[in-house]
């Protein structure tokens, strides 16, 4: 079986645009949450979210951008990502063989042609009797809906893109197991190297749910931070102040966007070439809950098989894991469940194991959030630094681990694990290790 | 095992990896269809010709360019799920359903008792994944456009009023509704499933994928049985238009809809989108054997890949897609000189099936003419994530010895196929079914009969 190491890493997230400006705002507990600007929300339960700020496409891929144009507002976050890692990666097309380049990738749905969809089924729509009248919907709809917006939503979309991107050729694949999409994907990438159906695969995810109906779908799930009840409880809706993970005054998570991207390489690949290796990826572990739609599974199964899954496979023990990366949404649920895992997992040992979630300043990057975290863990290894959890402020007695709170800690970490749960009762771990 | 033809890239831990992999085999199928819920609906049917493309009956269908579809013959949903499970259909959208459907049937005939049907239940749940392939799922128009009447100014929808009265309307758990990993969710819910879990969306490669995937953790030994492949539904207005506005339907006007959709044929105008789900249950070997299990075929070769074209139109050359079925058939350790079936995509889009000839013709080379090729799509339509149907098809001609027919290929151009409007008995030991998505990415799938693997 091959090793498998990380050379090269890239994200656009709300916090900014490149590896280290972020990663410094990580560990000086700045925040990318603010109140929304892309859509009017000025009447949603939710007026605050992580959006990523003056991006420009052209900026990351100049003249390239052409093939781009028309691509989707997170295939967009994707190309940049990917062509940040590509070039830390220092891999040049011409002198790879692309047949064994490959592509998993966690893209979610692209947002809807919003205009032309609202207006379209509300010029159909037909009150008395409650249906729309599909002969006006697709008169309206042929009219007003483009095949392009339309053909880059579908969530395999970013594939091509990142292809033509790179020219990559080899297996592409894209999962979208909801919050834990990119940790999955990662995974199920480092897999295909690992058996050796390629050499070089592009992993990671992009999302972006900021849109009207992305946040009323998941403010109808009351799985949000909401304005109202920020203010009930913190006498504020500060936006900075909004995602609380593990806080005993922590009311949902805040909704972000972004992606996050890693090459990664089968070790004989990259050492062959001469690359510098950021990290190895040693552990990988996916599992189902198989209990409700809706929540989580409360003895917490399925998460602490999968990290137990993960460990099994990294060949360690609980006591050589340094630094945990929670999934730590910071919604009531999850967060006890998440503690409560890691209890189960690691025992006496979990008391002393620093956890933080970074969603605290990015938000949640949903399909893209498990990249985005585990770049983190890469990065904490690097610098032998842990990222806090801001806004710690009250503690729950549920939530009685390590949290590294509200600012930034120096720390031996030689081995990261990365978490990321999702709707549906998706688990998945990574675990990386310093490269020796 | 060297006679697998090993490449350079081979490491001795690749080799080491080879020889260690668990084998995999199909001991259950599950598939819902326009020409049939059920195993044997759907063989009887496909092998007798029968075509499920008909006109739209789910909705006035009379203002889009097509206005005839694959639509999946009625049911109801509360008969294939638990009695205690029947208050979450209500969350389903078609799409999950039609997995549901097609998994009830998959454990059925795997003659495996899940907690769905036996209490306590007779399966190991966390050794049991689940990897079911979506498509974009399309928020039902009705649900969602009498929500935003509440908001609307004109033909507008009003933010302001959305946010105040418009959103309420819609059930709290309405996103679960449309998130592609509801399919897997639900069946592993039902079924008790704590494996490795996975939802592919690339679109009509998704099955093949899952499919592909559920393989390889099987194979690493992650899991001993797995369910995979796909279901989609893409009968409503969203999921015709999306295909309307890329020209790429068969307007079918003034034609019997069982003449519309002609893979390969040099008469071909267009495909036609349908609805449907293939599941199948993969178990490793021995496991399979030790519990006595009915094996249809064994998994014996996947791979993958993606085109660097351009995102409507496959590569034109075929170049990734001949390199995924060369591949997969070096995965399976098999020549093109052995393969007996192909079952390709086939859509009857002129450039899309020129595209695949050619990507068929580098990967089996002079053999391409000699294979017997089942065109199924012109009898059961386009089903996009819904393609795990072309897999279990793949399966059951291994099972049945049989080649399903290309009702609607007639005349192939410069490529000459080996096809007939007939199935026919033919000794079926290895079958090839290949998929490429819009977007690029390409799958090859290769089985063999049982007994050939031993």
């Amino acid at each position: 079986m091959n090793r498998v190491v990380i050379t090269g890493m890239g994200w656009i997230t709300p916090m900014g645009h490149e590896i280290e400006s972020v990663w410094k705002g990580l560990l000086t507990g700045q925040t990318g949450i603010d109140y929304t600007t892309l859509f009017d929300a000025s009447t949603f339960p939710t007026r605050i979210s992580a959006e990523v700020k003056g991006f420009e496409l052209k900026k990351h891929l100049g003249n390239e951008i052409q093939q781009h144009e028309g691509a989707g507002r997170s295939t967009q976050f994707a190309l940049a990502a990917c062509r940040q890692a590509w070039e830390m990666a220092g891999l040049r097309s011409d002198t790879l063989d692309l047949d064994r380049v490959g592509i998993y990738f966690a893209s979610g749905e692209g947002s809807l042609d919003f205009q032309a969809y609202t207006q379209s089924a509300l010029s159909s729509w037909q009150p008395d009797s409650g249906k729309i009248d599909a002969v006006l919907w697709a008169q309206s709809a042929a009219r007003l809906m483009d095949a392009i917006r339309e053909i880059e939503q579908e969530p395999n979309a970013a594939l091509p893109h990142l292809a033509m991107l790179t020219g990559a050729r080899g297996p592409a694949l894209n999962c979208l197991t909801a919050c834990a999409a990119s940790t999955q994907a990662i995974g199920e990438a480092t897999e295909i190297l690992r058996r050796g159906d390629a050499e070089v695969m592009i992993s990671g995810g992009a999302h972006s749910m900021i849109h009207p109906f992305g946040v009323t779908g998941f403010n109808r799930l009351t799985a949000l931070a909401e304005n109202e009840k920020l203010k009930s409880v913190l006498g504020e809706d500060n936006p900075r102040r909004a995602s609380r993970p593990f806080d005993n005054n922590r009311g949902g998570f805040v909704l972000g966007e972004g992606s996050g991207v890693v090459i990664l390489e089968t070790l004989e690949h990259a050492q062959k070439r001469g690359a510098r290796i950021l990290a190895e990826i040693v552990g990988y572990g996916s599992t189902a809950d198989a209990y409700r739609i809706t929540d989580q599974h409360p003895d917490g199964t399925g998460a602490v098989v999968a990290m137990k899954e993960a460990l099994k496979d990294a060949g360690l023990s609980p006591s050589q894991v340094n630094y945990i990366n929670a999934h730590g949404t910071g919604t009531r649920e999850n967060d006890g469940n998440e503690t409560g895992a890691i209890k189960q997992v690691f025992g006496d040992h979990a008391k002393r194991i620093p956890v933080s979630s970074i969603k605290s300043m990015m938000g949640h990057l949903i399909a893209a959030a498990g990249a985005v975290e585990l770049i983190a863990c890469v990065l904490s290894i690097r610098d032998q630094i842990l990222p806090p959890t801001m806004n710690l402020e009250t503690p729950d007695p549920e939530c009685d681990l390590d949290y590294v709170p509200n600012k930034a800690r120096p720390a031996c970490v030689e081995v990261a694990m990365s978490n990321s749960f999702g709707f549906g009762g998706q688990n998945d771990t990574i675990i990386v290790r310093r490269f020796i | 095992m060297w006679k697998r033809g090993f490449t350079h890239n081979d490491s001795p831990f690749t080799l080491l990896r080879i020889h260690m992999a668990k084998r995999v085999v199909v001991t259950g199928i599950g598939i819902v269809s326009p020409i049939g819920i059920g195993i044997e609906n759907y063989w009887s049917n496909l092998l007798k010709g029968v075509c499920g493309i008909r006109p739209i009956s789910s909705f006035d269908a009379s203002g889009f360019a097509a206005t005839v579809a694959g639509q999946v013959p009625e049911y109801k949903i509360g008969d294939y799920v638990p009695k205690s499970y029947r208050k979450a259909t209500k969350v389903m959208a078609r799409d999950i359903e039609l997995a549901v459907i097609a998994a009830d049937e998959a454990f059925k005939n795997a003659g495996l008792k899940s907690q769905a049907y036996a209490n306590p239940s007779e399966i190991d749940g966390l050794r049991f994944g689940c990897n079911i392939g979506a498509g974009l799922i399309s928020a039902e128009l009705d649900e969602l456009t009498s929500a935003m009447h509440v908001a609307r100014d004109g033909n507008r929808l009003d933010l302001h009023k959305w946010g105040i009265e418009g959103m309420q309307q819609l059930t709290p758990l309405w996103l679960l509704k449309y998130l592609p990993n509801m399919l897997a969710c639900h069946v592993t819910i039902i079924h008790g499933l704590m494996g490795p879990s996975n939802t592919i969306t690339c679109a009509d490669a998704s099955s093949h994928l899952a499919i592909g995937e559920a393989f390889r953790t099987i194979q690493r030994g992650k899991a001993e049985l797995a369910i995979c492949g796909g279901a989609e539904s893409r009968v409503n207005p969203m999921g015709i238009m999306r295909y309307q506005l890329l020209n790429r339907l068969n307007t079918c006007r003034g034609v019997d809809p069982s003449q519309a959709l002609k893979p390969f044929d040099v008469q071909a105008t267009g495909t036609v989108v349908g609805e449907g789900g293939g599941l199948l249950i993969l178990e490793e070997y021995e496991h399979a054997k030790s519990r006595g299990a009915t094996i249809y075929a064994e998994l014996a070769g996947f791979a993958a890949s993606q085109d660097t074209y351009k995102l409507t139109e496959p590569d034109p050359t075929g170049r990734s897609y001949g390199k995924a079925v060369e591949n997969a058939l070096k995965d399976a350790r098999s020549t093109p000189q052995q393969v007996d079936l192909l079952i390709p995509h086939g859509l009857g889009i002129p450039s899309h099936d020129r595209a695949e000839l050619e990507g068929l013709k580098k990967g089996l080379g002079e053999h391409l003419s000699r294979i017997p090729v089942s065109a199924i799509k012109a009898q059961i339509s386009q089903l996009g994530a819904g393609c795990g149907v072309d897999v279990a098809t793949a399966v059951l001609s291994i099972h049945h010895q049989t080649v399903p027919p290309a009702i609607n290929t007639r005349q192939t151009g410069d490529i000459r196929l080996n096809v007939s409007d007939q199935s026919r008995k033919a000794p079926v030991r290895t079958v090839l079914t290949t998929v490429y998505s819009l977007g690029g990415q390409n799958a090859a799938l290769v089985f063999k009969a049982p007994d050939e693997a031993q």
